[in-house]
């Protein structure tokens, strides 16, 4: 019997097998002839069936799905502004201006000292959206999430020694949100400089021949960012343990995750980094 | 899941809902596909998101000529896991996880399991390269013949050929262990 005749055959009592779920035997009957060659190979395609079981930690998927909508929003984001790239940022600034006219610099400023429990957190929220808008650069935006990732580490503390495990949580998300984000936008960073890159040479040459110079300026910001998600990933879930000792029980379970969230989110970002 | 054709053409307008309906259907079998490629649960997670973020960026390109999307998705897959490899310069070795199982399942089958998927993992590392695409895409992301002939840009005759000679090899390897 020729090759290709018994590469159908085994396709064939493999999509019956797998997709319509019948059994080994069934498939030999209609085969008799190929039934020995055919009976082991069936049993190992049956074995490396449970293959397809594998499934991605619930933690991962989870995880996985938050990155990709906060990518798909970033990259939503940047294209409604490359028609006018100018007007978002013109009234972004025509709105700060307006805000500070309305309630004062004053209270601006004493927004930002505020807490999630607050009822100046959502001004304080705002301002640091507004300071993303106002910056170009995905460097800068990163620069900006590592700051705020500060600022959220401080308020989780806070708020778990206030008792309150709910503002834990939710700031804990925000977190989680910030940490994503400088990953993406360093890989971004990283997407954009290589698709900038001229063609490789025709003339076979080292892999990274073709490739464009990267600025040194562009160097030295991405190093000094390293330097800063590489402090905070110790400093960050050290100051939430610390915060442990202060917060009540209630709160300590929210704490718990939200230090197990800074340590996998920093991990993932040093690994963008490097 | 909706028609894919209509699904993907929102989702070129960025239409939030499209992308995920998307992005739903194929992760557990990209997922999948990765891990049985490169056998490293960590490095696996890294590149599946990987894969979904650079499908997001490179979907205004994408056009429907015959091409299922998923084709096109799993092509971008390969090539992440290609550059992982030409990056890492060798094959990884970690053993398998206990994360690969599924959460909820009871664990005296969860312990038959896992030893069988780790052997499994174990031995699909020694195929060939060919061998062991195949071999991912038609059961870890139980992909039709010609879905798989797409995407590995060979006839369907070819790829049950391949198909048949990947089935002998992890016999033979799977008797020897």
């Amino acid at each position: 019997m020729k090759n290709k005749e018994f590469d159908n055959i085994l396709d064939e009592c493999l999509e019956r097998l797998l997709v319509k779920g019948e059994t080994i035997e069934q498939c030999l009957a209609s085969y008799p002839e190929q039934a020995t060659e055919l009976e082991p190979l069936l049993q190992t395609a049956l074995a490396a069936k449970k293959i397809s079981t594998i499934q991605p930690r619930p933690e991962f998927r989870a995880r996985a799905r938050y990155q990709f909508h906060s990518a798909l929003r970033e990259i939503k984001t940047r294209r409604g502004h490359r028609f006018f790239g100018w007007q978002p940022r013109w009234a972004t600034a025509v709105a700060i201006v307006l805000i500070l006219l309305l309630v004062g610099g004053g209270t601006v400023a004493a927004a930002g000292n505020s807490m999630p429990d607050g009822t100046l957190y959502p001004m304080k929220l705002a301002t640091e959206q507004v300071r993303l808008k106002l910056t170009l650069s995905d460097l800068g935006k990163a620069q900006l999430y590592v700051n705020f990732a500060d600022k959220r580490v401080l308020e989780i503390a806070h708020m778990a020694k206030e008792g309150k495990p709910e503002m834990v949580e939710r700031t804990a998300r925000r977190l989680d949100t910030h940490l994503a984000m400088i990953a993406y936008l360093v890989s971004a960073q990283e997407e954009a400089e290589m698709l900038m890159a001229p063609p490789p040479a025709k003339a076979p040459g080292p892999p990274d021949a073709g490739d464009k110079p990267v600025p040194p300026k562009q160097i030295n910001r991405r190093a000094k960012l390293r330097l800063a998600v590489a402090h905070y990933a110790i400093q960050h879930p050290a100051a939430l343990r610390a915060a442990l000792n202060e917060a009540p029980e209630s709160a300590q379970p929210a704490l718990r995750r939200a230090i197990a969230i800074s340590i996998a989110g920093y991990e993932n970002t040093l690994k963008a980094l490097d | 899941m909706q028609d894919e054709e209509s699904l993907v053409r929102r989702a070129q307008q960025r239409d939030e809902g499209a992308f995920a309906q998307l992005y739903e259907g194929h992760f557990d079998k990209i997922y999948r596909y990765v891990t049985l490629r490169i056998g490293d649960r960590t490095e696996a997670e890294d590149l599946t998101q990987q894969v979904f973020v650079k499908a997001l960026q490179s979907i205004p390109s994408f056009k429907w000529k015959g091409i299922p999307f998923s084709a096109w998705l799993f092509r971008i897959a390969h090539n992440q896991v290609v550059d992982y490899f030409r990056k890492k310069k060798k094959y990884a070795t970690a053993p398998l996880n206990e994360s690969l199982r599924g959460s909820d399942i009871n664990p005296q089958l969860a312990v038959e399991r896992k030893l069988d998927i780790e052997q499994l993992l174990s031995a699909t590392k020694q195929l060939t390269e060919a061998q062991r695409e195949v071999i991912s895409l038609r059961f870890a992301s139980e992909l039709s013949i010609a879905q798989v002939a797409r995407i590995m840009g060979k006839s369907e005759g070819a790829v049950k050929a391949l198909q048949h000679s990947a089935i002998v090899a992890l016999r033979k390897i799977l008797s020897v262990a």
